[in-house]
């Protein structure tokens, strides 16, 4: 199971990828949406977590564009925004939409489920 | 006149709930750093009992991380509550310097998510009589209505001066090629703050020119309906 986790807080998206690896899951990340490309490119991911507002592009728009590269991505929405609007087009747009700050634990079971691991 | 003061309240409302959101994202995403680095700091602590090496440099940039968030966090909430305040006259004396570096501060998430820096070039304090929340809300709207036409250097520089007249807040580098005139709102605004606001393509500049005390207007009325 290959993570690829995006959010323009360089410090929550490290931090997060570095206590999915101390779980045992395989875990990369990006700040910027050009590098998950690039990434995404160079690299299978199974799952990406995707911040859903982010500099220049949003998690949504950034969503169809990993689409085209890999088709059997899936796709999970964290946000810091609370507004209704944005819970119903993101709860649409990927498997599940993760409020921050959340429980890690919680992550990674909506990583498992969006797998169906 | 009526549907004047109407629309002075909702406009006043609204704003209250746009600041309230900008400011509850970026609390949040605070609390999301400092939530994953002290569950990274437990975990680390953790595995070094089952054999991982435990760097102490590691742990003590990850909790100094910890409280450069919480220096984070204080200021966006001191920023709230000069907000917050800023209704406790509907019409005062008012710092310019000061409440460009509130609304500067308000807006960081909107210019952080156009890649945008927004640079206050300090003059010192600059005192005019209007109304506090009028005129952040006006600065809230310029500011965002010229983050779309930042110049490729992607900074738009805030300064102000004054006279005997009034104050002149400037937001240079913009790219004015693709704007042609400014919104309805800004104008409404400015004409409740007796203020002018100028665009000059030429010099990528956008101004707002304000009295050194607020003149007749429907703001006014509504202060005099009260009293």
């Amino acid at each position: 199971m290959k993570i690829l986790l995006v959010d323009d807080e360089e410090k929550f998206v490290s931090r997060l990828a570095q206590r999915l690896i101390l779980r045992g899951l395989e875990a990369d990340w990006a700040t910027t949406w050009d590098e998950a490309l690039s990434k995404t490119e160079k690299g299978k991911y199974d799952i990406a977590v995707l911040d859903v507002k982010m500099p220049f592009m949003s998690g949504i728009d950034l969503k169809k564009k990993l689409e085209k590269i890999s088709p059997d991505m899936k796709f999970i929405f964290v946000t810091g925004h609370g507004s209704e609007e944005d819970y119903n087009v993101g709860s649409k747009e990927a498997a599940f939409y993760i409020m921050k700050p959340f429980k890690i634990e919680t992550l990674v079971e909506k990583i498992k489920q969006a797998l169906e691991v | 006149m009526e549907k004047e003061i109407g629309k002075i309240c909702a406009e006043g409302l609204a704003f209250f709930g746009i600041t309230n959101r900008l400011i509850s994202h970026e609390l949040k995403n605070i609390l999301a750093i400092i939530s994953e680095t002290l569950g990274l700091i437990d975990e680390l602590i953790k595995s070094s009992q089952t054999g991982l090496d435990l760097k102490p440099g590691q742990l003590s940039s990850l909790s100094e991380s910890v409280i450069e968030e919480i220096e984070r966090a204080n200021s966006i909430i001191r920023n709230m509550n000069t907000f917050a305040h800023s209704v406790d006259e509907f019409m005062g004396e008012v710092d310019i310097s000061r409440i460009l570096s509130l609304m500067i501060g308000i807006c960081r998430l909107n210019s952080a998510s156009k890649n945008t820096k927004l640079r206050l070039v300090d003059n010192g304090p600059c005192v005019i009589y209007t109304s506090p929340l009028f005129l952040q809300k006006l600065l809230y709207q310029v500011i965002n209505f010229s983050l779309p036409f930042v110049s490729p250097q992607h900074e738009i520089k805030v300064s102000f001066d004054s006279d005997d007249h009034g104050a002149r807040i400037i937001f240079s580098g913009i790219s004015c090629n693709n704007i042609k005139e400014l919104n309805e709102k800004e104008a409404w605004l400015a004409k409740m703050l007796s203020a002018k606001v100028f665009l000059d393509a030429t010099a990528g500049e956008l101004s707002i020119a304000l009295p050194k005390r607020i003149g007749e207007s429907p703001l006014q009325s509504l202060i005099s309906e009260w009293q």
